[in-house]
């Protein structure tokens, strides 16, 4: 079964498959965003390759979060543009964006974003069950993503029963069962500790990448941009290149 | 101990202003309401206890008619205890929610489940205090309302309502006593183990022996009512209002676990998110969904009582007895409108602590794309389902009692029934009415775009 054919809503079987030749997935021009007098964003261009990972680095505050909202739709920005695609994606109304981030976008934040009252499997089943699946296909495709990503057995737990390290990989199905075209993971191993966090970082990157999805990882923690195929630096709002760009 | 009480002002900004706001508010309704009710029970026994003995030309005894105005005010005020104090409790309650995470937090660091009592207590109390001064505040405002509203020929002077300093100081003591135990008794959760809440898991379903109590009551109320000719008046009336007051009381253990009922097979039929997520909110915590329909559940089974009302029609023959009927229905209306209005509060409280207690998962649910009208629909669908089932059971158990007391009259009284249908409509409007009130407050939360770790 090659990825090309694959059912893109059901985890795919790991295979050693030539990608065709990586295109411009998502691109981003001259984003700058602001608040009030602070200058969040400073002009940051950006492509990012079909099946590409990239790291999103910089110290607290340097406007790594909110670069990936600006790219992710959550946040419109003041000037610039971001593309799917080739399609804007960046100035449409908010209704519009939103329907864009349950069409096309995961995303895996720190944590605290599953609903505690739903059990794991219900959790993942939500977002394609949004885009209209029905009940029963969305909990069949869930309990599949659970199992392939090792929580077999635990659909019916709820987030309040599961470790820091499994609620993350719930987070990591969810993201992943629509097939969206990038998954955004905002500090996605900041709640946990290293062992915990690398296991997590490894079930993302290769389901991700398994799923064909593109992924941007926000983070500040070297260990985790190690899983990422690149990385870019941003400091007050501006992208850093070079040498210094590594050193923290 | 000194340490942890230096902590409490902090534990309280980290509980949320609008919370503290929240509670004070739903502890001044409480009060203002309670002594209303209480200045208009002391207002009757004031008149009853003024009136002569003996009778009057028609033969009529005055004192006698006067003395049923003081039964019928008892009924009213148990009727309305049980969603006073409901009220106070989900305020209570609140507080004590908004500060679970990080009271657990204390207890892994060490903090001694007695000092996060003492802390929890004397905060909720001091909440308590606040909503006990401004809602004797509210009373004073109201006064001039319940003065217009006339009983046994004059309205009353707000003399008569007039609850006293005992009664202003009782309720400076009552409700922040009343509110310290509801945290305390919320508190057993953190307190019973440190990572009681952190670790939070499925409850296991309420069971249906909750049942069996309601049906003891309105069983134990079925045979004083045959008994009661073989009893002295005052003593049966007396064992029938208590019953009254049981049953009611025992509505409150039922109402949960039909909550519960009413979630599971929600649960098991959703098709739509909405759907599934309002019927999992409710078998998480029945009691908790059962706190927001709960009071119109009781206004339900007042309202089912006061079916009989149309029945006391005036005659025009007879004008000392056509005031008493003119008068049982403004009571029961009163009584009605106010079992409303605090189950309206209620709600409207519970919604919005529901929305702050969800913030962070609901904001990263827009985030991810989630739409808001998934959260309108879930919260209208979870207040909903219930709300028709629970005001449904509540006043088929009043109609119930109405027929053991007055046999199938009382319920094949074609406007008793149009009465009660009218009040139930109305309730369930106003209790829609206040759980939208959260709408703004769920925009605003979902507005954030940045959730911080905190
Ligand atoms: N909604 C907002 N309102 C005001 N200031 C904000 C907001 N979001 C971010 N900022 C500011 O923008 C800057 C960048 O923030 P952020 O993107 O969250 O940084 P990072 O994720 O790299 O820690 C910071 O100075 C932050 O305080
Ligand atoms: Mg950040």
């Amino acid at each position: 079964m090659s990825l090309a054919t694959a059912d893109p809503f059901r985890p795919p079987v790991p295979t050693t498959v030539a990608h065709p030749a990586p295109q411009v997935r998502l691109a981003a021009r001259g984003l700058v965003k602001r608040f009030g007098a602070t200058v969040a964003l400073d002009g940051v261009d950006l492509d990012l390759a079909d099946g590409e990972s990239l790291a999103v680095m910089g110290p607290s505050g340097s406007g790594k979060s909110t670069l990936l909202h600006c790219l992710a739709g959550i946040l419109a920005p003041d000037q610039g543009g971001v593309a799917l695609r080739g399609r804007d994606v960046s100035s449409g109304s908010d209704r519009e964006r939103s329907l864009l981030r349950r069409r096309h976008y995961g995303f895996v934040f720190q944590f605290g974003q599953l609903l505690s009252e739903l059990p794991a499997v219900e959790n993942v089943a939500l977002p394609a069950m949004l885009l209209g699946t029905s009940r029963r296909e969305a909990t069949e495709r869930a309990r599949q993503w659970l199992a392939s990503l090792g929580l077999a057995g635990m659909e019916g737990r709820r987030p309040g029963e599961l470790s820091g390290g499994q609620a993350q990989r719930v987070a990591v199905a969810r993201a992943l069962i629509t097939g969206p075209d990038v998954v955004f993971a905002d500090e996605p191993t900041g709640a946990l500790d290293q062992a915990t966090g690398a296991d997590v970082m490894r079930v993302l990157t290769e389901a991700t990448r398994a799923a064909g999805a593109s992924l941007v990882v926000v983070t500040h923690d070297e260990s985790v941009a190690a899983w990422c195929s690149r990385r870019l630096v941003i400091v007050d709002g501006r992208e850093v290149r070079g040498p210094l760009a590594g050193a923290r | 101990m000194k340490a942890v009480l230096a902590l409490a002002p902090r534990l309280q900004r980290s509980g949320g202003s609008l919370t503290t706001a929240l509670a004070v508010v739903a502890f001044a309704v409480t009060t203002a309401m309670g002594l209303s009710v209480l200045g208009g029970l002391l207002g009757f026994i004031d008149r009853a206890d003024r009136v002569p003995e003996g009778l009057d030309s028609h033969g009529v005894s005055a004192h006698e008619n006067a003395e049923l105005y003081v039964i019928l005010a008892t009924i009213a005020v148990v009727l309305l205890v049980v969603p006073l104090v409901s009220l106070a409790g989900a305020a209570a309650r609140m507080g004590v929610a908004r500060r679970d995470a990080r009271l657990a937090t204390l207890r892994l660091l060490g903090v001694t489940a007695r000092e996060v009592r003492v802390v929890t207590a004397v905060e909720t109390a001091a909440q308590g205090l606040a909503g006990a001064v401004l809602g004797i505040a509210g009373y004073g405002l109201l006064m001039p309302v319940w003065t217009r509203i006339s009983f046994q020929g004059r309205p009353f002077d707000a003399g008569e309502l007039w609850v006293g300093f005992a009664g202003i100081g009782g309720a400076l003591v009552v409700v922040p006593l009343v509110a310290a135990a509801s945290a305390l008794v919320s508190l057993r959760r953190v307190v019973v183990s440190p990572l009681g809440v952190a670790r939070r898991q499925t409850p296991p379903a309420l069971s249906w022996l909750r049942t069996l109590g309601l049906l003891a009551a309105v069983g134990a109320f079925g045979l004083v009512v045959g008994a009661a000719g073989g009893m002295p008046q005052m003593i049966a009336v007396a064992l029938l209002v208590g019953l009254l007051g049981t049953v009611f009381a025992t509505l409150n253990l039922v109402g949960p676990w039909i909550v519960g009922v009413v979630g599971r097979v929600m649960a098991a039929a959703a098709r739509t998110p909405a759907t599934l997520l309002a019927a999992r909110r409710l078998t998480d915590d029945p009691r908790a969904a059962w706190r927001v329909v709960g009071g119109l559940g009781m206004a339900a089974f007042v309202a089912g009582c006061l079916s009989v009302l149309p029945m006391f029609e005036t005659t025009g023959e007879d004008p000392a007895a056509d005031v008493i009927t003119r008068d049982i229905v403004t009571g029961g209306v009163l009584t009605l409108a106010i079992a409303f209005a605090v189950a309206a509060v209620s709600a409207g409280i519970m919604q919005a602590s529901s929305v702050l207690d969800r913030k962070r998962e609901y904001a990263l649910q827009r985030l991810a794309g989630a739409p808001v009208e998934l959260f309108d629909a879930a919260r209208r669908r979870e207040v909903l389902a219930p709300l028709l089932l629970v005001t449904g059971t509540s006043s088929g158990v009043a109609l119930l009692l109405v027929v053991l007391v007055i046999g199938t009259s009382g319920v094949t009284n074609v406007s008793g029934l149009a009465l009660v249908l009218g009040f139930l409509a109305g309730g369930v409007a106003l209790m829609l009415a206040a759980t939208e009130s959260s709408r703004p407050l769920l925009r605003s939360v979902l507005r954030e775009t940045v959730v911080r770790a905190d």
